[in-house]
């Protein structure tokens, strides 16, 4: 996907919003918190807003130019939007809310084998005759998505898709998303403020806060370091630690991290091995000898790499094979004698590891 | 002038039904009569409207412009004015020598005054704000983000207010139209001055009533005229009811 975009617009209320980014990933991530501007970035691109000045191009598609007073409706840009709540009609039982996009727009690049695809991947078959009050938030976003893929559009835009459901309903979601990204190969623009999210599907993210870009890059470097400003999103800032293996003991099942063994959570039931686990960095504790006499089974010898002071404070990345960040008070880092190069030992509990499939 | 003179003299006149039934027996030719012209002129009333009063309600709902206000205000008036000035005025207008009386009655042979037609506008113009205050809750009730994702979805402006919008305003739009049908059930004020009050022709049931209490014998038949009118909108009521619940779905 060749995209560009930039557009200024100012609320009533005096809220600036002035974003400008390019992007030629098949996913691209906005990430910022809550009020960042990051949906008015897709309403702008699905022109449901008007910006004061901005250019949209989408694949050398101008659907916007306010400099050359080009405006594209929506119904032609050939983007659909999935929004948080999936906003399905609820006068429309699912199979017409399915065919909506479809029989506008869809029909003039999909087929019925397309419908059949869409409804096999999502499983929606069972839901077709119900109204949306009769089926659950998950399966509403399932209708949603199939919806937008069916629409005949040439770039998804999903409005934090996974924000309304529960830890166990993002899970099995975004496993269908992945599933979609894949199959489908459309373009998405991905809006979250979850860090795991991001790096789970994106190639490219954009940092949004307050109407402004403040960092764009691949994952790992737009989301790899605590924020030197307020907000750092309703998980804070999250460690995801890429698991190389995972294998069966008596105790339990062990992860391998960089050549380390890491004691994981019991799995739910059925479920497939887990290719990441999260955890905050305030579940990290840092020792600077042996620690045997602990409760915490996974001890991980590292090395000091960063510490930043954010907000009273400080977040020290420790290099372990794979960077994993703690929360530290400015006292016990004094204490420690913590500074970049030292050798440590990061100490994890569990039952605070949480997977990510 | 033979139209004054229709109103005053039906008003009183001793042959208004000159067959008269005993007292407490069946209904007469001239109440049905009545009941007829009333329904017809509600339902013609109720239809002649809806296709005003629902994109009104929606602009109202949606618009976001100063002229909102003034179109609020004119669409309300006939609410607040007595009803006899709102006839006035519509006999100002479409009288057979108002600028749109001449122009229906020249150009189409259509004359409105002291007809039945004349009845059923005086009847939509006062029940308007009734419809268009209940549509427009219904429109205010809708999630304008609903029609958002219609458009995103590939739907134009008018493809989505019919596949989305409307539908889902339907048990408002029931709603405004039952009140406005029972608000011209009963209307008297404007309809006796731009229709007139002609036995079989405009006396709808409010001004037959009002016929019978000014004769001395009247009573009964204003009694049976009145049980008529509250049976009507007891059957009004209970079609809206069934109606809103199906729209509800």
């Amino acid at each position: 996907m060749d995209f560009h975009f930039d557009c200024r617009l100012r609320f009533t209320g005096g809220f600036c919003y002035d974003v400008a980014f390019d992007s030629a990933a098949r996913v691209t991530a906005l990430f910022g918190p809550s009020g960042a501007g990051k949906t008015t970035t897709l309403e702008l691109i699905a022109g449901l807003v008007r910006p004061a000045q901005g250019q949209i191009r989408l694949s050398g598609r101008v659907l916007l130019d306010t400099d050359e007073r080009l405006w594209v409706e929506p119904r032609r840009r050939d983007v659909a939007l999935v929004p948080q709540d999936g906003r399905l009609f609820p006068h429309l039982r699912v199979r017409d809310n399915l065919l909506f996009g479809f029989r506008r727009r869809g029909k003039r690049v999909l087929t019925g084998a397309d419908v059949d695809r869409a409804t096999t991947v999502l499983e929606l078959a069972p839901l077709m005759d119900r109204f949306p009050r009769a089926i659950s938030g998950g399966e509403r976003q399932r209708v949603a998505l199939g919806r937008a893929l069916l629409s005949g559009a040439k770039l998804l835009l999903l409005d934090e898709p996974l924000g309304a459901l529960d830890q166990r309903l993002r899970i099995r979601i975004l496993g269908f998303l992945e599933r979609v990204v894949h199959e489908w190969r459309l373009p998405a623009i991905y809006v979250t403020h979850s860090q795991a999210e991001a790096r789970r599907l994106a190639e490219f993210v954009v940092v949004v806060e307050r109407g402004r870009v403040v960092g764009a890059g691949e994952p790992h470097a737009a989301l790899g370091a605590p924020r030197p400003l307020d907000w750092t999103g309703d998980e804070g800032l999250v460690n995801l630690l890429r698991l190389d293996q995972v294998v069966s003991e008596p105790d339990g099942p062990v992860g391998v991290v960089s050549g380390r063994r890491l004691l994981l959570p019991p799995a739910p039931a059925g479920a497939a091995p887990p290719d990441f686990v999260e955890f905050s960095p305030g579940a990290v504790l840092l020792s600077r000898g042996a620690s045997a006499d602990i409760s915490a089974r996974n001890h991980l010898a590292g090395v000091v790499r960063r510490l930043v002071e954010v907000g009273g404070r400080v977040f020290v990345a420790v290099d372990v094979g794979q960077l994993i960040w703690a929360t530290l008070t400015p006292q016990a880092v004094r204490d420690l004698g913590l500074a970049a190069n030292e050798s440590v030992t990061v100490i994890i509990k569990t039952h605070s590891l949480t997977f990510v499939p | 002038m033979p139209q004054r003179s229709q109103r005053c003299a039906a008003a009183t006149s001793a042959s208004a039904y000159p067959q008269r039934q005993e007292k407490g027996r069946s209904v007469t030719a001239e109440e049905w009569s009545a009941t007829r012209l009333s329904l017809l002129v509600a339902a013609a009333a109720v239809c002649g409207s809806l296709p005003f009063a629902i994109p009104i309600a929606f602009l109202l709902a949606r618009w976001r412009s100063p002229v909102r206000s003034l179109l609020e205000t004119l669409v309300s008036l006939p609410l607040v004015l007595p009803p006899v000035v709102t006839g006035y005025l519509l006999l100002l207008a479409f009288g057979r020598r108002g600028p749109i009386g001449a122009f229906l009655e020249q150009t189409f042979g259509l004359r409105v005054t002291f007809t039945w037609l004349g009845a059923a506008l005086a009847a939509a113009v006062v029940g308007f704000p009734l419809m268009v205050r209940a549509i427009r809750l219904a429109f205010d009730g809708i999630d304008p983000r609903l029609e958002a994702a219609a458009r995103g979805l590939g739907a134009g402006r008018w493809d989505a207010f019919v596949s989305v919008s409307l539908p889902l305003a339907l048990p408002g739009v029931v709603s405004g139209a039952v009140l406005a049908f029972a608000r011209s059930l009963g209307e008297f004020g404007a309809t006796i001055l731009v229709a007139g009050n002609i036995p079989g022709q405009t006396r709808t049931i409010p001004l037959a009533i009002f016929t019978e209490v000014n004769r001395p014998d009247g009573m009964p038949t204003a009694a049976r005229l009145v049980v008529l009118s509250i049976l009507l909108a007891l059957a009004a009521l209970l079609v809206s009811e069934r109606l809103e619940r199906r729209a509800h779905g």
